[in-house]
């Protein structure tokens, strides 16, 4: 049984009404039809979640961009369920990196099921899929009780699952893997355009450290935000989950 | 030993702007181009950029070093030192390199570990001969 959920941006949006269209009837031809739901800011997730899978939801496809997916992320992952992706509109890098590239490839690549079991990492309870970035300060990473971290005040810490969505971590891609049991911490100082012009001296800059379990502490208390959507403040417990996701990918999946 | 940098063998790289102390422990390859203090373990291969600045004790299969080391090296197979390399310490491996203009102040042991077994004279287990009873010659000819 499908469960689609609708971001608020598509409500009442004669932009997507013919695409929506297009994706409604292309579902059913396939024969992955199922309940529609629009969120709302005022409509809670979790509880609508609990109760579809209560009544028999096995499979859960997010439909709307990168925003969408992440703010899913956090309530599927407390269910045993399938999650699925239909993107629309733009900022859709995460559709690009489980090899979907476009709404209607969605719907085949919903309908030919290629599951991946993917590591989700949690910072204080909260569950996250692509990174969290940390406020720039005096930041202390400790690292499963054995070393401790120190970047410089001008670096930029991001603690990564999937690829670095933004312009951090070009040159590093393959560092990054949802399905090797780690997370990595990225640290690079916030460099001028003119040095990032010259990219190979600018990579060589970077850090990158695969870990298990870190505590990101802060003398003074700095705001962490997790998939772009929520913020916590430090002190800040992240670790790896892995394989707590099961995602419908393509065959183009960059993992 | 290394392979390039977008290859998928490198694991942990310590830029120039990050301190590292405790104990820092790796399953892959590690590059530090940064300061680390305290000890540095893996069972892949390590280098050690021209910049970097090294305070501890060193384990890894592999090492190029270009960089300060301050600590005792113990290297399973190769250690290379580069013309900029200046290591304060205790060095062991089984292979080593050292390009000219490198300083290595310390203890050298380079080489197999097994040494071929020199016997003392006294070690060896003595002959004997069985003494024969000697017979007086009046007692032969009767």
């Amino acid at each position: 049984m499908y469960l689609y959920l609708y971001d608020s941006f598509l409500n009442n949006n004669k932009k997507y009404n013919s695409l929506l269209a297009k994706i409604e009837t292309r579902l059913t031809d396939l024969g992955i039809g199922g309940k529609i739901y629009r969120l709302s800011p005022l409509r809670n997730v979790n509880e609508l979640l609990a109760d579809e899978v209560r009544n028999g939801v096995k499979t859960v496809v997010v439909v709307g961009n990168d925003k969408t997916f992440t703010q899913i992320i956090n309530a599927v992952a407390k269910f045993d369920v399938l999650l699925g992706l239909i993107p629309i509109g733009n900022e859709n890098k995460i559709a690009q990196m489980l090899g979907i590239s476009s709404s209607e490839e969605a719907c085949d690549t919903i309908a030919a099921r290629i599951i991946e079991k993917v590591d989700l990492g949690q910072a204080n309870g909260t569950y996250f899929l692509s990174n969290i970035t940390v406020a720039s300060g005096e930041v202390t990473i400790e690292c499963e009780n054995k070393y401790r971290i120190k970047p410089q005040n001008k670096d930029q810490v991001c603690i990564c699952n999937l690829r670095p969505l933004f312009s951090t971590g070009q040159g590093l891609s393959n560092y990054f893997d949802p399905q090797d049991g780690n997370l990595e911490i990225l640290i690079e100082p916030i460099t001028s355009w003119f040095e990032n012009a010259f990219r190979k001296s600018a990579q060589l800059k970077k850090s990158v450290i695969p870990f298990k379990k870190i505590a990101i502490r802060s003398k003074d208390s700095l705001s962490v935000v997790t998939d772009g959507q929520r913020v916590l403040k430090t002190p800040v417990e992240v670790e790896i989950v892995p394989k707590k996701l099961r995602i419908i990918v393509g065959k183009k999946r960059m993992f | 030993m290394f392979k390039k940098e977008n290859g998928e063998e490198i694991e942990t790289i310590i830029g120039p702007s990050v301190q590292v102390e405790g104990n820092f422990v790796a399953n892959g390859d590690i590059i530090i181009e940064g300061t680390v203090s305290g000890s540095i373990k893996t069972e892949k291969n390590l280098r050690i950029g021209d910049e970097a600045k090294i305070y501890a004790d060193i384990w890894a299969a592999n090492a190029i070093i270009a960089g300060e080391v301050q600590g005792s090296i113990t290297i399973k197979d190769s250690l290379e030192l580069t013309n900029t390399a200046k290591v304060f310490g205790d060095v062991k491996t089984k292979t080593i390199i050292i390009s000219s203009g490198a300083s290595l102040q310390g203890k050298c042991l380079a080489g197999e570990e097994k040494r071929s077994k020199g016997e003392k004279i006294e070690d060896r287990p003595k002959v004997v001969i069985p003494k024969e009873k000697i017979q007086p010659l009046s007692e032969k000819i009767k």
